[in-house]
């Protein structure tokens, strides 16, 4: 994996850690408007072959982004290289900038791991370590040191994903004793006790029965009063029923459209992305 | 095509839109008729097939509730349907304005206002619905916009009509209760025909949202 940054020196030299380390979720609550993720010529290359091509956007905060379009068009490599995951993949390439609130998350001085506390990941197939609920709970409180009171902090998280009254009365129970949507839920949860301000999701819901998914839509649109959610989906009617902003890639790894959902949803400017939407191609 | 039952369903609700417009245009042109030539024939025939019209407007309204639950159209798709469904809410109202001149027709004695061409003023607000039902077809806003224009023409004769009825009364001595009720009788059929203008200019708005996602007619 290696970076090329096309522009000199990021806005601000601070690390992700030092960045925000003075803010918590309550401080940043007054300003939901704020652009929390902006991409800017943002490339991806997986050794020749090019998966994302000059994306710019800003994703705005304490709202729901989701990114559409069909299958190999570059939403989930987008969705990954916001908080480096890409970095796992050796032959995978950034050119461009993409920014975490002021600072370049590409810059040689950003550790991954904590840029990926902050920007929290859940993925299409719920992955709970094998272990007791609230372990997987604390896992994610003892990776920011956070030591103190974790039974009120387990608690907190597990009913910030909408968990706890199904679980109170088992913590001691392996999480892949639950459902698959209660472990999804298991799985934002361990999430969200790192304290991240941005929560990218990948597909949540697609392995999911109709019941299941819609209790992980009725949180997502819950944690987007505390986090900025950015989710990757299939399920077109999934985006236009949770998302606030929507972002249409199309074929070549363009982003050909992004705007309020209920404008790319009503009226799409772009004639592909009405092609796209109405189910004319794709 | 992908999804091509649903793209022969909206085709389908096209069509059907079309001909229930059909329907409602000849039954209005047949109530002017009527109430022209005192046809009461033909006045009774526009009254019992009201019902007809309305069983047009349930099949179709359930079609544009199908389209949305099953299908969910977005895009275009979606304001196709949204404005058909706005669209044959018009037409059943203009129906139902047919039907009144039906009943004007039974219930006057006789021409009280031989002066007042009814329909002069009704055939005109009639070809403002083909009008804008060909709009509709065809995707044509500039005829959707000339549409609006022309109910200002419309408006004008009903307002000259009007006078001949207020001018009239001031006129008559001693006003009976056969006076009056031509008089109200001849106002309610004045502001019916004004209204099947009214309900064309309706249908382009829905039209020019349709196509352009303008709202500029709809208030």
């Amino acid at each position: 994996m290696s970076h090329a940054s096309t522009t000199a020196e990021s806005e601000d030299s601070s690390t992700i850690d030092t960045a925000l380390s003075t803010e918590s979720r309550d401080d940043r609550s007054s300003r939901p408007d704020e652009t929390v993720i902006r991409s800017s010529g943002l490339d991806v290359y997986y050794g020749e072959d090019q998966a994302l091509d000059g994306i710019d956007m800003e994703i705005p905060a304490r709202k729901v982004t989701a990114l559409i379009g069909p299958s190999g068009c570059g939403k989930s490599t987008f969705l990954r290289s916001i908080n480096r995951m890409n970095d796992l993949i050796d032959v995978a390439r950034v050119d461009g900038d993409l920014y975490f609130r002021r600072k370049n998350v590409y810059d040689a001085d950003v550790d991954p791991v904590a840029l990926r506390r902050k920007i929290g990941m859940v993925f299409q197939k719920p992955n709970p370590f094998p272990k007791s609920i609230r372990d997987n709970v604390a896992y994610g409180l003892r990776v920011q040191g956070k030591t103190d009171d974790v039974d009120g902090r387990i608690e907190e998280a597990l009913r910030g994903a909408a968990l706890w009254d199904e679980v109170e009365d088992r913590l001691g129970e392996s999480g892949l004793e639950l459902s698959g949507g209660q472990q999804q839920r298991l799985c934002i949860a361990r999430a969200i006790a790192t304290d991240p301000e941005v929560i990218l999701m990948d597909e949540p819901a697609s392995a999911l029965d109709p019941v299941a998914t819609a209790k992980i839509e009725d949180l997502i649109e819950d944690l987007a009063r505390e986090y900025t959610v950015v989710i990757v989906t299939h399920n077109m009617q999934q985006a236009a029923r949770i998302s606030d902003k929507t972002a249409v890639f199309l074929t070549g790894g363009n982003l050909v459209e992004f705007g309020d959902t209920n404008e790319v949803f009503s009226n799409p400017e772009n004639d592909r992305v009405e092609d796209y939407i109405t189910g004319k191609f794709g | 095509m992908p999804r091509e039952s649903y793209q022969n369903q909206l085709a389908d609700l096209e069509r059907r839109v079309l001909e229930m417009a059909d329907l409602v245009t000849e039954r209005t042109a047949q109530s002017l008729e009527a109430f022209t030539y005192k046809d009461e024939a033909l006045a009774r025939t526009i009254i019992d097939g009201d019902a007809e019209v309305n069983e047009r407007y349930l099949e179709l309204e359930g079609a544009c509730i199908d389209l949305l639950a099953l299908q969910q159209p977005v895009a275009g798709d979606l304001r196709f349907v949204a404005a058909s469904f706005k669209i044959i809410t018009d037409l059943e109202r203009i129906a139902d304005l047919a039907t009144n001149l039906g009943q004007y027709t039974l219930q006057a004695e006789r021409n009280r206002y031989p002066d007042i061409d009814i329909s002069y003023i009704g055939e005109e607000a009639l070809s403002m619905v083909g009008s804008a039902m060909t709009a509709y077809e065809t995707r044509d806003t500039a005829l959707a916009r000339e549409v609006a224009a022309r109910d200002d023409e419309v408006d004008d004769r009903c307002e000259r009509a009007s006078d001949l009825v207020v001018r009239d009364l001031i006129e008559t001595e001693v006003a009976d209760e056969t006076t009056f009720a031509d008089v109200r009788r001849m106002f309610l059929t004045i502001r019916d025909v004004e209204r099947v203008g009214d309900h064309a200019v309706n249908v382009a708005a829905r039209v020019l949202y349709m196509v352009e996602n303008d709202d500029e007619l709809i208030y």
